[in-house]
């Protein structure tokens, strides 16, 4: 399975989801398949899974989506946990797992190339709709299935290494820029007031 | 910490406008858990990390609520990381309740924590993180206000550091 194609497939069923995502190749790939001012292109590792969450616990009307990699969720298993016990319903998490660190430039393995199994410290941390996703027909049916379903859902999707992204302009926006436009679109779209915007 | 000046902190966090708290509980300050969890007009999230505290409440606080992180400050250098990335690089203004453990100001004064004090604020003023040190309760209300404010303004992190009385 390869992450551009399932990306390709959640752009065209985006409509008015927030969709965070992690550093990674998939940043790349999804700012360059999807415009939507929804995207919160969060150019960390480690902090998309976070972010989300504070997200749909704020708007638990709206749907949150998470993209994000091996090594990012690797860096950050606290959360596990914390989702475990929080559960979102309006919160769906990608997680496309090449087994590799791809920004190292030498595809350097992860830890889920190895040993660990990440559906399976999910389940363990207490997310109960955790699933390993293996080919492109899965993420169809389950995967993006998920946009549609009022739970919790953790993708696992193994993907391949891919250095797509490689050849794929970098975003135009820089992070203040994203940051504005997505608070301006929710402020637009839910009708509030944002504590921190407008008193210039 | 006595009940009243746990009363009145988070009657302060109120009047400023938190309406949600994340937290990863520690020993000065923990009077306030109940208090917030058992007010309607707040939201109170445990966590399993100080760097979650944070990426949590920033994503809270980019959904449009105003977002505190309760922390012992030993959770500083935890969430150095996502302080410095998601708070002051993305620039998402949150509100640090921080417990100031083993600093001077410390009456505990705990010798397992006097290393963790001693840094706390060469810490913050490298991650270039304004702070403020309290140790009475004195113009509460309006310190936090003052606090909540600065942050919003800078739109980064603001960090106040509870010792003193609210250490006893």
């Amino acid at each position: 399975m390869i992450r551009y194609e399932c990306l390709e497939l959640l752009a065209a069923r985006m409509a008015d989801q927030l969709v965070v995502t992690s550093q990674s190749g998939q940043r790349i790939e999804w700012a360059h398949l999807s415009k939507h001012e929804g995207n919160l292109l969060v150019g960390m590792m480690g902090c998309a899974i976070g972010v989300a969450t504070g997200l749909a616990l704020a708007l638990p009307h709206r749907k949150v989506i998470a993209l994000d990699s091996d090594g990012s969720v690797l860096l950050s298993l606290f959360n596990l946990a914390t989702l475990g016990n929080l559960r979102p319903k309006n919160l769906v998490v990608y997680v496309f797992d090449n087994g590799v660190y791809s920004g190292s430039r030498i595809s350097y393995p992860t830890a889920t190339s190895g040993n660990t199994d990440l559906e399976a410290m999910a389940r363990g941390a207490g997310i109960a709709n955790a699933r390993t996703i293996r080919n492109i027909e899965t993420f169809k049916a389950e995967g993006l299935g998920a946009l549609e379903r009022d739970e919790l859902g953790f993708y696992v999707c193994k993907v391949e290494e891919s250095l797509m992204h490689r050849e794929i302009p970098r975003p135009d926006l820089d992070l203040a820029e994203n940051k504005y436009r997505f608070v301006r679109y929710l402020a637009r779209t839910e009708g509030k007031t944002i504590p921190f915007m407008g008193r210039g | 910490m006595q009940d009243e000046l746990a009363k009145s902190l988070v009657q302060g966090l109120k009047s400023a406008g938190i309406n949600f708290v994340t937290y990863l509980p520690e020993t000065r300050l923990s009077q306030i858990v109940p208090l917030i969890r058992d007010d309607a007009e707040m939201e109170l999230i445990a966590v399993s990390s100080e760097q979650e505290a944070v990426t949590i409440a920033a994503g809270a606080t980019l959904g449009g609520k105003q977002a505190a992180v309760y922390m012992e400050n030993s959770g500083l250098y935890v969430s150095s990381y996502s302080l410095l990335t998601v708070g002051k690089q993305l620039g998402v203004p949150l509100l640090l309740v921080v417990g100031y453990l083993g600093g001077v100001p410390d009456q505990r004064n705990s010798f397992l924590y006097a290393t963790i004090g001693a840094h706390t604020i060469p810490l913050l003023q490298g991650l270039g993180i304004e702070y403020m040190i309290l140790e009475d309760g004195e113009k509460l209300e309006e310190k936090i206000q003052d606090a909540v404010r600065a942050a919003n303004a800078l739109r980064a992190p603001f960090a106040l550091l509870f010792a003193g009385e609210f250490s006893v």
